[in-house]
């Protein structure tokens, strides 16, 4: 009996030092990586046109790190360009399943050199790592699903939506500690919405440490307003539209007429 | 200077979105064109997804043509009883454009035929206008008397014996009143199909079947074109919302200004002169859109 409760006593004393030391190592692995953002909100007003945000934070020294900022996981409907006998055209609608409307990525060096590609598809980092991710229907086999990704990347690019920038983050030895910062160009092009921010550090090609952040884009002021009512009260902002259109083409004849 | 389109959801630069308002409304008071077959793929090139373009393009029309149709009309060069005439038709066209695109659709390959009808019906009409006006220089130019009337044709003497017929003074002809009717419903219906406004197909319709005189041909067809785009951008705003009026505002003061500029130019063009560059532009349309549709895309995607 008393033998038991000291056994009992024993394991629990084990079971707490383990947990302790597990939250003591892993505080060692991850509590030095962190992210800031100089602003976590954009205003979309009327003369926007993109912005520039700063994302620095903490990491262990000789480690790489890799930045992906995205949107929610959607899906993308497109049309496909086909030759109809000797005219290209719009022909059948595929449809991308898990996909970004936003996808870029940042690193300090190339990714490859960086992240081994178990962990990159871990962690959907990287084109191939997205291609192996998502679906593209309707296809029949793995060589058309790599040339449709082609060119779906293609198409998000042109619009300023997906990119990958090797080497655009610097990194700055302070002491022992290791700063990394970069600046990105948010594209006017990602629509409001909220975007998540993950930042991945990377040694010995292995994800060690993650953290994230999110930045909301808003609409606001005059361009709040307008959407608003466009979409809420289309009778009412067609009528305007009209009218004013009327009022300045009337307008604009009857100063020639004068000149 | 970039503005952000609250509809489009994308910044543009003011100054090109002005210079094309500019160049439309050029197109318009000196043709007497809607220019809705230039806009929209411009407005895409700059990013603006097709809908948007499309619905915005309208609006900003309603200015140019009320501007230019303002201004035709102080000189005298507006027919609004065959105006009225050829909007009920082309009314009626539109509704039966819209089932003609259905019954397209339920046959399979509806696309090619709208795509064939935009290469064929600009290469169509713009050849024939270039090859008559170059005949009847040459004809002024041999010193044969150009003004002769001409022999009329089969066709044009059994439109003559159509019933209702009746003047209009203000382009000096006598027709059935069921031509202009039955010609706008035609319009309409192509216009349906291709979604466009028309304006390149009335224009040369009233020239050649309704012999009216240019300048004339011009007024009305702005006339006309005011109450499609009303409709258009109306029925855009209320059912897609697609209207993007900080788009159209901008192009509009460029288009009002256009369609000024191009009415004083089309006063000091002769006949002649007018209808040669009005081909020239239809055939150029007609062989922008025929090399699109041929020449390999450099993305194989689109919205």
């Amino acid at each position: 009996m008393h033998n038991s409760r000291f056994t009992l006593k024993a394991i629990a004393v084990t079971v707490l030092t383990v947990l302790s030391a597990l939250f003591i190592f892993s505080g060692i692995a991850f509590a030095q990586l962190n992210v800031a953002t100089n602003q976590s909100r954009i205003e979309i007003d009327a003369f926007y046109h993109g912005s520039s945000i700063k994302i620095s934070g903490d990491t262990d020294p000789g480690t790489d790190v890799i930045m992906k900022i995205t949107s929610p996981e959607g899906e993308s409907k497109l049309r496909e360009k086909g030759k109809v006998g000797v005219f290209w055209m719009n022909t059948r609608e595929l449809k991308f399943e898990h996909v970004p409307n936003l996808y870029l990525l940042y690193s300090t060096r190339n990714i490859k050199d960086i992240i081994t590609k178990e962990e990159a598809d871990k962690y959907v980092v990287g084109y191939p790592a997205m291609e192996k991710y998502i679906s593209i229907a309707p296809i029949r086999e793995d060589r058309e699903k790599s040339r449709w990704f082609k060119e779906f990347v293609k198409f998000k690019e042109a619009s300023g939506l997906y990119g990958i920038s090797s080497g655009r983050i610097s990194t700055t030895k302070n002491g022992g500690e290791e700063l990394y910062n970069t600046t990105i160009d948010w594209p006017f092009q990602a629509p409001p919405g909220k975007y998540m921010v993950t930042v991945y550090e990377v040694k010995h090609g292995k994800v060690i440490g993650k953290t994230e952040a999110s930045i909301s884009v808003k609409r606001d002021g005059f361009v709040k307003a307008t959407g608003n009512m466009a979409n809420k009260n289309g009778a009412l902002y067609g009528v305007l539209s009209i009218t004013i259109a009327l009022i300045v083409g009337f307008g604009i004849s009857l100063v020639f007429k004068k000149a | 200077m970039f503005l952000y389109l609250p509809v489009a959801l994308t910044s543009v630069n003011t100054m090109i979105i002005l210079g094309v308002g500019l160049s439309i409304g050029l197109l318009s008071g000196l043709f007497g064109v809607g220019g809705g077959f230039l806009i929209t793929p411009i407005l895409m090139m700059l990013g603006i997804p097709p809908t948007v373009a499309a619905a915005s393009g309208a609006n900003q029309m309603v200015a140019a043509s009320a501007s230019g149709t303002y201004t035709h009309w102080k000189l005298g060069h507006v027919d609004f009883k065959m105006g009225a005439y050829l909007l009920i038709g082309s009314f009626i066209g539109g509704i039966f454009g819209v089932y003609a695109i259905a019954v397209l659709k339920a046959l399979g390959n509806a696309d090619f035929i709208i795509k064939l009808t935009y290469v064929l019906i600009p290469l169509t009409v713009g050849g024939y206008m270039m090859a008559e006006a170059l005949q009847s220089m040459r004809k002024a130019r041999m010193g044969e008397n150009a003004e002769a009337p001409k022999k009329e044709s089969g066709f044009k003497k059994s439109l003559k014996s159509l019933p209702f017929q009746t003047d209009f003074p203000k382009s000096g002809v006598r027709h059935s009143a069921l031509l202009p009717v039955i010609l706008g419903i035609l319009v309409g219906i192509l216009a349906a199909i291709m979604g466009v406004g028309g304006g390149f197909i009335m224009v040369p319709i009233m020239l050649y079947l309704l012999d009216m005189p240019i300048l004339v041909v011009i007024g009305t067809s702005l006339f006309q074109i005011l109450f499609t785009v009303i409709e258009v951008t109306f029925l855009s705003a209320y059912t897609n919302h697609t209207v993007d009026f900080t788009l159209a505002l901008i192009m509009l003061i460029g288009s009002s200004v256009g369609a000024q500029l191009g009415t004083m130019l089309s006063k000091k063009l002769d006949a002649e002169q007018l209808k040669i560059l009005l081909a020239f532009l239809i055939l150029a349309v007609g062989i922008k859109i025929l090399s699109e549709l041929t020449l390999s895309p450099s993305i194989r995607l689109a919205l």
